[in-house]
């Protein structure tokens, strides 16, 4: 078989470029990111004409400099890749806009298939387009219009992608002419490139020129890092005699020429219905990018989204929860216990060590699909670059833009979608510092532990404590973001706020699905491996003693290897007044998960709790059948409870008003679920008042300690995640400062409430 | 300040060549004859660039950029 060949899409962003790429592959299709690059990289698999092509999705861009990372992975994907051809996807509704992108792809040299995609909203508006004539002026080039989201004019775009790969060599479109001084001046260095064998093989001569004039920073570097000082020497030199003959820069000229070109193309071919132009969008953006009423519209969006990551993806959430902890515990042991292996400690390692890791990273399934399923509707929809521009105001306040505004809200949920989060922001910097902050927003799994610490210390007044903490993180964050944007970024200017609105639309259900759940896999592969690692080394830790009578796998927490690497950190949180081992190991297994915290307490202050659980469990195991059906039961409760918590957002949002008190839906009849702690909360009021030597003291220990949970090391899907996302480097960063921040508060909170006088 | 609905040519933008290139890749150029769609008394301004392109572009930068209201003397566009 053939290779086969490699055909790829180039157009601006919003064009429906991915519509069409997914109209074009199907299911067929593969995301991953671009070498050394954290740029998604779509590729997929297309027959056409009985020919089997890669389709490769070009990043959005809107041209062919190098301005940003995405633009120059498109541009040497074509110089490098040499495809048999491009589809350059122009904007049906915005042609002359978007066609300054497909006049650069045009002189790249390579056979050119011009869709003219979102037909439908060009002709919903009126806009007629001779796409012949266009054809014509461009020499031949095939010209189609499409719809990608419903398929329209593919077969026409795949006969024309056919005949320009057949291979028989075709004219090309008569490239852009600038015009004097600026056709001689690349004229004498076409020539020179031409000269040298191994530039004219690598790169289009005529295109290099152009871009040798249009001062192309990224060109200049590699071609002078390769040696070709003559060259750069006689483009600059050419581009000092262009500014002198016009008054203006070559860039300049090159860009205004390559508009006239396509004004001129346009000419007579594009007609449009007479008035002032206002469409729907604009009419729209009147309320919804208002400076006021815009403000409380973008907070109630966000609301819906947080509520989408905090109660929508709960039902899920304990379901695969207890799908992993049950059955799933169950099966696993029984078959060790058919290969005789039972009783050993290789099953406790796979039952508490490898399952539990991978439950770990299942339950953020769901709070990812529903994440990526909000962000993909409000991008879709248009409503993303309308959300940056309300805020932009606020953010800049602390020097960010006004997009990183969302990954803070969905931080309240769970920090690894808002890691995730910040991938719409396209600044590098911006997005690191964004996320960089983001895990100081307390989520969802560090609640439990403020609940558990409030009743056991502070009874009735414990919301003071929960309400006290999240504002905590918050300032923390800004103070974070404000200093960093006067240190690490003192020299980076901010970013300027310029900025596509793209027409609003209803977002297309089948697309937005698949890019939530492209995503989602994406983090599973990221950070199966980091958490199961984390998982596998901690119970290790737990199962080999190191003093006392234990044996391994059998070993009380206190003699383990676990319980003395807690004893030896433990002194490191004396200042902040809760240097006890057991509170020392709670934060240890707090990096597996933060939630870990309070089950990892339970079994340290209260040892009859974990095995009373165990127990319970042999007695009475259900058998494989009762588990499948279980299985399909409990899922089944879990759609309806996912159906009820989406309905209940309304009464939710409703209920933010002071004076409504609507009752949520609670269809199954459940109630909420009471747990019991009270062993627990006694047990830790009277470890922190001995470890504090007084009970007042002890409640102020609290206090740091939970200061102390909200600020310290993000857990290790968040910390996989960062990796995933940044790399090793500003993981390091991360995980350091984290760790000094939460120890300074901590600490600050203990020792200014004795110099207070508390306690 | 130039209100919504005007509509303005751009004569010269004070900012650096970066940006320039960027605002041209954008669609917004010496030359070019805009509309503005949006210009309140605060927040990013929404420009109408080649009939159907809609771009915001921060207030700080709309002062750098003199338009032109045909057959008139320059002045701010913020």
């Amino acid at each position: 078989m053939p290779t086969p060949q490699t055909i790829a899409l180039a157009g601006n962003p919003n064009v429906g470029k991915s519509t069409l790429f997914n109209a074009l592959t199907g299911e067929r299709q593969h995301v991953g990111n671009w070498p050394g690059k954290t740029v998604e990289k779509m590729a997929g698999i297309a027959q056409i004409g009985g020919r089997t092509f890669t389709v490769i999705d070009l990043p959005g861009t809107y041209s062919l400099n190098a301005y940003s990372s995405e633009e120059i992975i498109a541009r040497d994907f074509i110089i490098n890749e040499h495809p048999s051809a491009i589809v350059a996807v122009a904007d049906a509704a915005n042609l002359e806009r978007t066609l300054y992108l497909a006049v650069q792809v045009l002189e790249l040299g390579v056979p050119v298939v011009l869709a003219l995609n979102m037909a439908d909203t060009a002709q919903q508006r009126g806009i007629t387009i001779d796409t012949a004539a266009l054809s014509a002026r461009l020499n031949g080039l095939p010209v189609v219009a499409t719809v990608g989201s419903r398929a329209v004019g593919l077969d026409s775009l795949k006969k024309a992608i056919c005949t320009q790969t057949d291979g028989t060599p075709r004219l090309l479109p008569t490239p852009v002419d600038y015009g004097q001084p600026l056709e001689s001046e690349i004229a004498a260095l076409q020539v020179q490139i031409e000269a040298d064998p191994i530039l004219s093989h690598q790169f289009r001569p005529r295109w290099l020129a152009i871009k040798l004039l249009e001062n192309d920073e990224d060109l200049h570097a590699r071609l002078s890092g390769a040696g070709y000082h003559a060259l750069i020497e006689a483009a600059r030199a050419a581009m000092a005699r262009i500014a002198a003959q016009t008054g203006e820069d070559a860039e300049t000229l090159i860009t205004d020429r390559r508009y006239q070109v396509i004004a001129g193309l346009l000419r007579g071919i594009v007609t449009r219905p007479d008035g002032d132009g206002e469409t729907r969008s604009d009419r729209a953006d009147r309320i919804i990018t208002h400076p006021i009423w815009g403000v409380p519209i973008f907070l109630l969006l966000m609301w819906i989204v947080f509520q989408f990551t905090a109660y929508v993806s709960a039902p899920f959430l304990d379901w695969i929860d207890a799908l992993v902890g049950g059955p799933l515990t169950r099966w696993a042991l029984a078959a060790l216990d058919a290969v005789r292996l039972g009783d050993t400690w290789l099953a406790a390692l796979v039952v508490d060590g490898i399952i539990a890791g991978v439950g770990g990273v299942l339950v953020f399934v769901p709070v990812l699909i529903f994440l990526y399923l909000a962000l993909a509707v409000l991008e879709d929809s248009g409503y993303m670059a309308r959300s940056a521009f309300v805020m932009d105001r606020v953010m800049r306040s602390i020097g960010l833009h006004g997009k990183s505004f969302l990954p803070l809200i969905v931080g309240f949920g769970c920090t690894v979608p808002a890691i995730y989060a910040t991938r719409t922001l396209e600044d590098e910097d911006d997005r690191k510092l964004t996320a960089f902050i983001t895990t100081f927003m307390s989520c969802g799994a560090r609640l439990p532990v403020y609940v558990v610490f409030g009743a056991a210390f502070f009874g009735a007044k414990s919301g003071n404590l929960i309400f006290g903490l999240y504002l905590l993180g918050i300032v923390i964050a800004l103070l974070t973001g404000f200093a960093m944007k006067r240190t690490v970024y003192r020299h980076k200017p901010p970013q300027p706020f310029v900025l596509e609105l793209p027409p609003y639309h209803i977002p297309i259900m089948r697309n937005v699905w698949r890019q939530a759940w492209q995503r989602t896999q994406q983090f599973l592969r990221n950070a199966a491996t980091i958490i199961l690692a984390a998982t596998i080394i901690i119970w290790f830790m737990l199962a080999l003693p190191v003093r006392g009578e234990g044996t391994f796998n059998d070993v009380p927490t206190g003699d383990s290897l676990f319980g003395s690497v807690s004893r030896a950190l433990a002194p490191a949180f004396a200042p902040a007044g809760f240097g006890s081992w057991e509170a020392a190991g709670s934060l240890i297994t707090g990096f597996v998960a933060k939630e870990a915290v309070v089950s990892t307490m339970s079994q340290i202050y209260v040892e009859e709790v974990g095995e009373g659980t165990s127990a319970e469990d042999e007695a009475d195991s259900p058998g494989f059948v009762d588990d499948l059906r279980e299985i399909a039961r409990s899922f089944g409760e879990a759609a309806i409870l996912t159906v009820q918590e989406t309905a209940n957002i309304a009464p939710r949002t409703a209920n933010l008003l002071p004076v409504v008190n609507v009752g949520l839906g609670d269809w199954l009849d459940r109630g909420e679920d009471a747990e019991e702690l009270t062993s627990l909360q006694s047990a830790l009021t009277t470890s922190f008042a001995r470890t504090a030597c007084s009970a007042e003291r002890g409640k102020l220990a609290a206090v740091a300690f939970n200061v102390f949970v909200l600020l310290y090391v993000p857990c290790m899907a968040t910390v996989a995640a960062m990796r995933h996302e940044f790399g090793g480097r500003w993981v390091f960063y991360q995980v350091t400062y984290t760790l000094l921040v939460a120890w300074l508060a901590a600490t600050v909170v203990y020792q200014g409430g004795l110099l207070l006088g508390i306690g | 300040m130039v209100a919504a609905g005007q509509t303005v040519e751009l004569v010269q933008i004070e900012e650096g060549r970066r940006l320039r290139k960027r605002l041209a890749d954008l669609g917004l150029n010496v030359g070019l004859t805009v509309r503005v769609v949006q210009n309140s008394f605060a927040g990013p301004l929404i420009l109408a660039v080649r009939e159907d392109s809609r771009l915001a572009i921060g207030r700080g930068m709309a002062h750098r950029i003199r338009v032109a209201p045909r057959n008139s003397a320059p002045q701010d566009e913020g």
